[in-house]
């Protein structure tokens, strides 16, 4: 061999050079706080972003300065003032307005970390997806590892994680130990996934097909898709602030944007035939049906958006299969709503 | 001739197929094909995965098992009456209780499982694995399907003329010279050739040569054929273009190294290679890394000849029917926990560099192909040795009695850390023709080696409040998952 191979050797195991390797890998309680606060690849990946929307930062950043420039020298004016007219209501007021900043600072430090977290899954699923193309087993690993950590507040998942655990010191290949771990971390997760969707699915249909006037239901929808990324989002070990979940539902919008042309294909006619049918009974209804379809649509892709691995070992929820159990109690419902729409013209 | 015969074959092989997929519709059946020369752990892998499979053993890859799935696995009657069961009980208590690894196969064997298992929508079914266990060493006698008497004494000769062979074949070739082969037939002349041939194939296999392309097989390991005509025979120096005169020695030869092909080597490969259904193939690979380059390159040609005679293809209706073929393939490059598994994707990569062209062939029909390094009783632990040049990433386990490396010889009763030399990053390097790109023990200097992989003894298993624990082992989910994982659905 023309390179520096080692030779071959042999001790025995009681030589005091010999370390046998770890049977159980034990994850420290803090590396939480170490995932967060190490990971180099997620500042790059927070950086890689940002570059994108520098402007847009830029601006919104300094905007929010001079809000709160503002805001302070109001406050100060106004505390000045008290102080001048009595000095205890000063006291008062100089002590309200420091409870005021703290608060909006513990606000803006849970939004940093919140959008931080975001960052991480975003690019623990990016390396999950890495890893099941090239079957690299020290990343699996490190893959595995990280979302143990993530998800160590999730009491639902204490046997799984378990039983993760127990795997990590075995020899199991990259791709392998990814799916594995989607099997066991990402399946109670996705069936709790798919009952958040449907139901607030069902509520804004119902919602729509009650409602008196357009505008409400528009608020309702948009509040109602709002709340429903938030609890995603934490269904899924994200934990975002209001900036969180704005950014993500800037994501989901851009990704209904990228694969709305290939959902449309696969789930037009469904939609044409729920839409048509319901729309016969009343067009409220169909109204309803549609938007209540869009909900799944937009809860399904929350889900791409917010699951910290991508969908590999177990199967993505399929729009149809939601909107055919919106369909059916609908079936029902539609015959509640049937009778109560007489009593609707007397408001 | 030879063209009647090989429509015969081919048309009852198709009446076979269609019978069984007639029965294939009511009860799932994979024929699950072992492939591998001899002491490449045939038979420690099938015991192993039947006694995982049936204690339920750690297999987190496997997902019919990991999420419970599968409900029972038991062993059942053999669809074969002529053929003896494999003796599962008694290799898996020689591997558990007597801490050793089974005898080389000697007879063909085989076993049927049957998996209770509970598909994805909830229906109850049953799948039935079939396996076969046989010598390795009559799978070298499937490339001799396609040569004639002629082709198989050149190719012979010529590598009994070549590299480290030529020191073992002496005394045959030495013989050889002195049989004039169209002299009247000499029954006396033709048991002292295939003497000294057989002679010679058996040196070819000691350790520190481990060579592998010894066709024919039967010589090495006869089974019940043992002395009988159809064995006794040995490659002739044949003039070029003579017909040989009949009642010659060349033309008695010729007449038994057909009636070895027709009644020993066809009905073995009709029984058990023609119709698989999914394939695992088996290498050695660390073995010949032990004995040298000649010893890889033996490897890989052995490799590549067997291959060649598998049918290995996704089917379509028509060939699900007529010509079933293995829709997948599985090269597993056996032992991987003689090595560090750091060490474990460089070890995958010599074998794909061997198998390159059955890879390419096999992608090209259609089939779906996986490499990985596996090992299907895992009887070391790893660890590292701190030494002047950093750490060595090292094993730990129980040397089999007599295994000897770098100067020690060990008693089988202490536990000893090895490192077992670095595997080379480019694999293609190992294959270059004419290179000596590496030492081994063909090169006969004795410890000083670049390569050491010790044999270590099966693994201690502790004793648990339900019995004995499945055994440990490296990817053998991975590799039940390829092979029948998708059937299980």
């Amino acid at each position: 061999m023309t390179e520096s191979f080692r030779r071959p050797a042999a001790f025995q195991v009681d030589d005091p050079r010999v370390v046998v390797a770890e049977q159980q890998l034990v994850l420290s309680e803090s590396s939480e706080q170490a995932l967060v606060a190490t990971d180099s690849r997620i500042a790059d990946a927070i950086a890689n972003r940002s570059r994108h929307w520098r402007w847009g930062t830029l601006f919104w950043s300094a905007c929010s300065g001079l809000v709160l420039l503002a805001l302070g020298i109001a406050v100060t004016n106004f505390v000045e003032e008290l102080f001048a007219r009595t000095p205890a209501l000063g006291v008062v007021g100089l002590g309200l307005a420091a409870l005021a900043g703290l608060a909006l600072l513990a606000l803006i430090v849970r939004e940093i970390f919140g959008l931080i977290r975001l960052g991480t899954i975003d690019s623990l699923r990016h390396r999950a997806l890495t890893t099941i193309g090239n079957d690299d087993r020290d990343e699996g690993r490190a893959v595995v590892t990280d979302l143990l950590s993530l998800t160590r507040r999730m009491p639902q998942l204490a046997r799984a994680r378990h039983r993760l655990e127990t795997h990590l010191t075995d020899i199991i290949d990259g791709r392998d130990r990814v799916q594995l771990a989607e099997r066991e971390l990402m399946e109670p997760l996705d069936t709790e996934a798919r009952r958040l969707v449907l139901s607030a699915a069902k509520r804004v249909s119902l919602v729509t097909a009650v409602s008196p006037r357009a505008a409400i239901d528009m608020l309702f929808v948009l509040i109602n898709a709002l709340a429903l990324i938030r609890k995603l989002s934490v269904l899924y070990g994200g934990r975002p602030g209001t900036i969180g979940v704005l950014r993500l539902f800037r994501q989901v919008i851009s990704h209904l944007a990228m694969t709305g042309g290939v959902a449309v294909t696969d789930s037009l006619l469904q939609q044409i035939i729920g839409h048509g049918v319901a729309a016969r009974l009343s067009a409220r209804l169909g109204e309803g049906m549609l938007n209540g379809i869009l909900t799944a649509r937009l809860g399904i892709l929350t889900i791409d958006v917010t699951r910290p691995l991508p969908f590999a070992a177990l199967p993505r929820p399929a729009l149809n299969d939601l909107v055919g159990i919106l369909l059916r109690p609908e079936g029902r419902e539609a015959g509640d709503l049937g009778r109560s729409e007489p009593g609707k013209p007397e408001k | 001739m030879t063209l009647i015969s090989q429509i015969v074959e081919q048309a009852r092989l198709a009446a076979r197929a269609l019978a069984e997929f007639g029965g294939g519709l009511f009860n799932p059946t994979v024929r699950l094909g072992i492939t591998g020369l001899s002491r490449a752990g045939k038979t420690v892998f099938i015991t192993a995965l039947v006694h995982g499979l049936m204690r339920g053993g750690r297999f987190p890859v496997f997902e019919p098992l990991a999420s419970g799935r599968i409900a029972a696995v038991r062993l059942a009657p053999q669809p074969h009456d002529a053929v003896p069961r494999f003796d599962y009980e008694n290799h898996a208590r020689t591997l558990v209780d007597e801490r050793r690894w089974p005898e080389s196969t000697r007879q063909i064997s085989e076993l049927r499982l049957l998996i209770d298992y509970q598909s994805q929508n909830g229906a109850l079914r049953t799948l039935t694995l079939d396996i076969v266990d046989y010598p390795g060493e009559w799978l070298l006698d499937l490339p001799l399907l396609g040569k004639s008497y002629e082709q198989w004494s050149a190719e012979c000769i010529a590598q009994g003329r070549h590299g480290a062979r030529s020191g073992l074949a002496g005394s045959w070739l030495a013989h050889l010279v002195t049989i004039d082969p169209l002299a009247p037939a000499d029954e006396g002349v033709a048991i002292e050739a295939a003497r000294l041939f057989t002679a010679y194939l058996q040196a070819c296999r000691d350790e520190r040569y481990a060579m592998s392309l010894l066709p024919p097989g039967r010589v090495l390991m006869p089974g019940d054929l043992a002395g009988s005509p159809a064995l006794t025979f040995a490659p002739l120096e044949l003039p070029e273009g003579a017909e040989p005169p009949h009642g010659s020695l060349s033309a008695m030869m010729r007449r038994r190294y057909d009636s070895y092909r027709e009644v020993v080597v066809q009905p073995f490969f009709r029984e058990h290679f023609a119709r698989l259904d999914r394939q695992i193939v088996l290498v050695d690979t660390l073995a010949a890394l032990n004995a040298g380059p000649d010893a890889v390159r033996d490897l890989q040609g052995a490799l590549v000849s067997i291959l060649d005679c598998f049918r290995i293809g996704r089917g379509g209706m028509f060939s699900a029917l007529f010509r079933p073929r293995a829709s997948k393939i599985l090269f597993a490059a056996t032992k991987a926990d003689h090595l560090h598994h750091s060490a474990h994707d460089r070890l995958e990569a010599i074998l794909a560099q061997m198998v390159a062209g059955a890879i390419a062939q096999a992608g090209f029909e259609g089939a779906e192909v996986d490499v990985i390094a596996l090992a299907a009783v895992r009887a070391t632990r790893e660890g590292h040795v701190r030494g002047e040049g950093g750490t060595l990433p090292s094993i730990i386990g129980f040397p089999a009695p007599d295994e000897t490396a770098g100067g020690e010889t060990f008693d089988g009763r202490s536990e000893v850390a090895v490192f077992p030399g670095d595997l080379p990053a480019d694999a293609g390097a190992l294959f270059e023709p004419g290179s000596h790109a590496f030492r081994g023990l063909t090169a006969g200097c004795g410890h000083d080696t670049d390569f050491r992989f010790v044999r270590f003894r099966p693994p201690q298993l502790e004793q648990i409040s339900e019995g004995l624990p499945a055994l440990p082992h490296i990817r053998l989910d991975r590799a039940m998952q390829f092979l029948f994982g998708d059937r299980l659905q």
